[in-house]
């Protein structure tokens, strides 16, 4: 009924004018009748009534809901209003579409980062246990409880110790008996799992895999997509060898998860059964990880009996051996507070009886449980910093592009006044006015965030594709969530109200006769009163200030980033392929692994193209291993590294000899052991003195009794027969250590997974297939795994400072073009309300170039005053960024210079143009404009 | 500008769809004769806003105390009549026992403070 009364209302307007016009008419009848002249009549008749307009307005608005009719109205105006200026409509909506966009995909990211809970049931009830302790950085304290470990502790210097490993035996103590959680399970991604060697009806590929206790599926209450998950009884020595696999996995080895329950699987040779298939949401408690196979805990003592150093059944007993990790869910009614004050005392007392001296009683571990919802956080430790980061920037490119909206609108009411104060004479009430202006901003606003729901789909895109380039698919994704764009919407319909309140209140405070009386020239004498331009100009300079901290942000990033592609590696990273072979996992034993790497290495190096081909322990970027090392007669030096390689090892990766020679085919398992050291390595232990010739002893690692002095205990006694030039170890970023170069076969420790390194004459990729193709004739069992060339190797090592620097720059290039946008319209806008006065001034005589500095003068004294205020502010924030930064202080003043240079040059363009359209006024025009 | 402000108050406004609802009770009228009766019939102490008249009428109207038609008036005009509806009556006997009530309320106060 109500939307027919709406439906109606012309009609009824209609009815009520001649309603109006009749009482008109009896009332001047009345007034004829006593004598007045009809003119007086008709006269006194209209002052008793008063305007009928009013009353008809004041009908109306007793008549109706008002609310949505007035929308409706207000709309269908607006977008009349709207239409009829679209270069104004155009910019606004592409500027806040830019500003909602960017910060839509980064909020995406941050909520899969840091909001989403783990697709398992009941995740609010999760717990994670961690340790807390003091740290051993700063302390420089050596003994600690934890006298090895397999896994991370995270050491601040300020905020002690944490990690989430703990030996089996606390995770034993804790589970048994415990009244506070209803379920406790440990998990743990060792070394033996990490990268499985799995064959599928006789196709051999690489697989993660993780260790998980009897009661991790139960615990978390993962329901099966197919068979079952590994019970309590599959997790003991002993028990029929079984895993389950992912849901992705089993889809593309078994043809369909469904099929996978069953299915016999060989996993390091090891014959297992897949016994069920995890569905599809679950990634495990860890979303940077997300495993394809999951394995009973107590295989680890299967599969670590085939490597070196590999995992026994005595490590379960180890009391001072921290590797599991561990997970518990709270029984309904218990808090984490509970928890944690009635388990904290029992993992004290016992930690207590592991220690072994006062020092390590000392700094006993803490138990600190933490909520589990959300997984552990590895992903969030990466990315949360330089996410935070990004949504800084994306947060002060939206401030941009609301004040520039809001600046828009500004001048957009102020050249409306005319049009306001006449409304406002017919009647029109300053709400109604005020409601208008701000259901146009609202209108812009909402198109501006459908436009930016777009940009935001996008940008996520871009943003997985930058994030997980290169970190190997971790798993991170990022969808636009139901949350999300509830947010947007919110976002961008306050910012609609936001930058629409201040111009509509402005408008409606008008003072009528004058407004109503103002010509264009006039106006714009009033305009260029020094208070009232304050207003746009203040948001122009905010916007100037914020872009120019943008832009040093930027060129910090860029700089960074090429500080670190210009870091001398001192090996050649241009025409490289790296990939993986690992012969013992496929079944190979050490006695012949030596000669079947030898045979692989020369046929390789015989593919046509192929320059130089080799192998060693793990890539150089990658290297981090140390084994007790001394030179003979002295302690062994924890600083020094070794790099377990093959012959021509230096040849292939460039590494220039000082001295000595390359490690040759004449270097064999039983042949002299020989040694390379690097420069470092030499300055450190041979000050002054010939390297080549001396000799060095590298120590069997004994875990109870360290007896460097025992001969026994020496596993190789290598002569040094080479110098080699420092070239980087262990990362980009890394100062280059002592390393001592050896051949890998030449006994302990014996090799396992080698990587190959191939110098090829052309683009590395392309010798893929003839490298697969040796590899499956030498051996159908063996996966090449991990194909990549250095160079991409070596960008991944610097993705997030190459994320960095191109999300910056252009968040920068975002912030500095929404910033000339708005420059660009204030200026014009000024032009424009000057063009009169610029005419009588030509007239009068001025000159092009007087007019032109007139102009450009405000375009100086606006980016002048941004400066002002931003060097400042840049010079203070920048030391918040500098965790990020390498090579460079934070103040940086090459960034600095850049950053206002790009900043003058674009705002003076900017400005320039309707500074140079100033100048071209022609007088006469201009005055007849009037 | 903008606003009328001080006819609308919620006592105002009652009292004057009170008073057309009076007027009506003797038959059919239009708008200007309404506006004379209450006049009149005040004996020229209540001066009704014809501004604020119409919107009044069309307020009661949408209640549906009152039905219009066009018809012809005194004068040989075309005008629209309003006419009483039954809820309007009962409506009118509602307004009338509250007004009374306050009347005499106001009154007993002013009595007592006269004496």
């Amino acid at each position: 009924m109500n939307l027919k009364r709406i439906l109606r209302r012309s009609r009824e307007d209609a009815e009520l004018s001649q309603e109006l016009g009749s009482h008109i008419q009896h009332e001047i009848d009345d007034n004829v009748a006593r004598g007045m002249t009809p003119d007086e009549a008709r006269r006194q008749a209209y002052i008793r009534l008063g305007n009928p307009l009013v009353i008809r307005e004041r009908v109306w608005e007793t008549n109706r809901i008002a609310v949505l009719e007035d929308l409706w109205r207000d709309l269908r105006y607006a977008v009349r209003t709207l239409t009829r200026a679209p270069g104004f409509t155009f910019v606004v909506v592409l500027v806040m579409a830019l500003g909602i966009g960017a910060n839509t995909s980064i909020f995406s990211f941050l909520d899969s980062l840091l909001l989403r809970s783990l697709p398992v049931s009941d995740p609010d009830s999760l717990v994670v246990l961690k340790w807390h302790a003091k740290s051993l950085h700063s302390s420089g304290q050596q003994d600690f409880v934890m006298e090895s470990m397999s896994g991370g502790t995270d050491d601040d210097p300020k905020l002690g110790m944490t990690s989430g490993i703990f030996p089996y035996p606390a995770f034993e103590l804790l589970e048994k008996d415990n009244a506070v959680f209803s379920d406790m399970f440990a998990y743990c991604r060792s070394r033996e799992v990490r990268t499985l060697n799995v064959v599928i009806r006789g196709q051999a590929q690489i697989a993660g895999g993780e260790l998980v206790s009897g009661g991790y599926f139960r615990g978390l209450g993962v329901v099966p997509a197919a068979g079952r998950m590994i019970a309590r009884d599959d997790d003991r020595i002993g028990a029929p060898p079984v895993v389950v696999v992912s849901h992705a996995f089993g889809e593309r080895y078994f043809g369909g998860s469904a099929n996978g329950a069953g299915q016999p699987i060989v996993i390091n040779g090891l014959p297992f059964t897949v016994v069920g298939v995890a569905p599809a949401e679950f990634f495990g408690v860890d979303p940077s990880t997300a495993p394809d196979i999951y394995l009973p805990m107590h295989t680890n003592v299967l599969l670590g009996a085939q490597i070196p150093f590999g995992f026994t059944s005595a490590d379960y007993l180890g009391a001072n051996y921290y590797w599991v990790e561990v997970m518990a869910r709270l029984r309904p009614g218990v808090t984490l507070q509970q928890a944690q004050t009635a388990l904290a005392p029992r993992f004290e007392q016992w930690v207590s009886t592991t220690a072994h001296n006062d020092a390590e009683r000392a700094n006993l571990p803490a138990l600190s449980l933490q909520e589990g919802a959300s997984g552990l956080d590895t992903l969030r430790r990466r990315y949360s910093k330089p996410m935070y980061l990004l949504m800084t920037l994306v947060g002060l490119i939206l401030a941009i592009a609301c004040s520039n909206v809001a600046n828009l609108m500004l001048s957009r009411s102020a050249s409306r006044k005319r049009e306001i104060a006449l409304r406002l004479s017919q009647g029109a009430s300053r709400f109604r006015v005020i409601r208008q202006l701000l259901t146009e901003s609202v209108l812009l606003s909402v198109a501006g965030g459908l436009v930016g729901v777009l940009l935001a789909v996008w940008g996520i895109r871009v943003l997985t594709a930058v994030l997980s380039e290169a970190s190997h698919g971790s798993g991170l994704r990022a969808d636009l969530d139901g949350r999300v764009l509830v947010l947007l919407v919110s976002l961008s319909l306050l910012s609609g109200v936001l930058f629409g309140l201040a111009p509509a209140l402005q408008s409606a405070k008008l003072n009528l006769v004058t407004a109503l009386k103002e010509t264009q020239s006039t106006q714009a004498r009033v305009r260029h009163s020094f208070w009232n331009a304050r207003g746009t100009d203040v948001l122009v300079v905010g916007q100037i200030a914020i872009s120019v901290v943008m832009l040093v942000a930027a060129g910090l990033f860029v700089r960074t980033l090429s500080n670190l592609q210009l870091v001398d590696l001192g090996f050649n990273r241009d025409n490289l392929l790296l990939f993986q072979l690992n012969a013992r996992q496929s079944g190979h034993k050490d006695s012949e692994i030596s000669g079947f790497y030898c045979e692989l290495q020369e046929r390789f190096a015989s593919i046509p193209g192929v320059q130089a081909a080799s192998l060693a322990d793990t890539s150089l970027i990658e290297a981090g291993d140390g084994l007790p090392i001394s030179v003979p007669g002295k302690q062994p030096n924890n600083d020094f590294r070794f790099f377990p390689v093959g012959p021509r090892f230096l040849t292939t990766m460039q590494i220039p000899l000082l001295a000595g020679r390359d490690f040759g085919d004449q270097d064999r398992p039983k042949s002299k052991a020989v040694a390379i050291v690097n420069e470092e390595f030499a300055r450190i232990s041979f000050p002054g003195e010939n390297p080549i010739g001396r000799h060095l002893y590298m120590w069997k690692e004994s875990e109870l009794s360290r007896p460097w002095d025992d001969k026994n205990n020496i596993a190789r006694d290598m002569e040094i027969v080479g110098l080699a030039k420092n070239a980087n170890y262990g990362g980009v970023k890394q100062k280059i250590p002592p390393v001592v170069y050896l051949p890998y076969d030449q006994g302990y420790p014996e090799p396992a997974e080698m990587v190959f390194a191939l110098r090829t004459s052309s683009y590395p990729l392309s010798f893929v297939s003839s490298v697969r193709e040796i590899v499956h004739q030498m051996d159908p069992r063996l996966p090449v795994s991990e194909v990549r060339t250095q160079r991409a190797e070596i960008d991944a090592s610097m993705h997030q400072e190459i994320m960095l620097a191109q999300l910056c720059s252009a968040f920068a290039a975002l912030a500095l073009t929404i910033t000339c946008v708005g420059l660009y319209g204030t200026i014009s806008y000024k032009v424009a309300q000057r063009t009169g006065e610029i005419g009588i001034r030509m007239a009068l005589g001025a000159l092009r170039g007087r007019v032109l500095w007139m102009v450009l003068r405000e375009v100086f004294a606006l980016v002048a005053l941004g400066l002002a205020i931003s060097i400042p502010v840049s010079l203070g924030t920048s030391k918040f960024v500098s965790s990020f930064l390498f090579g460079m202080k934070a103040n940086d003043p090459l960034a600095l210079t850049c950053a206002v240079v790009i900043l003058v040059a674009t705002a003076l363009s900017a400005g320039g143009i309707p500074a140079k359209r100033a100048a071209s006024v022609e007088p006469m025009s201009a005055l007849r404009h009037e | 500008m903008g606003e009328r402000k001080g006819t609308s108050s919620e006592m105002v406004q009652g009292t004057l769809e009170m008073l057309i609802l009076r007027t009506l009770i003797t038959g059919p009228a239009h708008g200007h004769t309404i506006a004379h009766v209450i006049e009149h019939g005040s004996e020229d102490v209540l001066e009704v806003e014809q501004g604020s008249l119409y919107p009044a009428l069309h307020r009661i109207e949408h209640r549906g105390w009152v039905t219009s038609y066009w018809g012809t008036s005194e004068n040989n005009r075309k005008a629209k009549f309003y006419k009483l509806t039954p809820a309007g009556k009962k409506q009118l006997t509602a307004e009338t026992n509250r007004w009374r009530r306050v009347v005499a309320a106001i009154g007993r106060v002013m009595g007592e403070a006269a004496e």
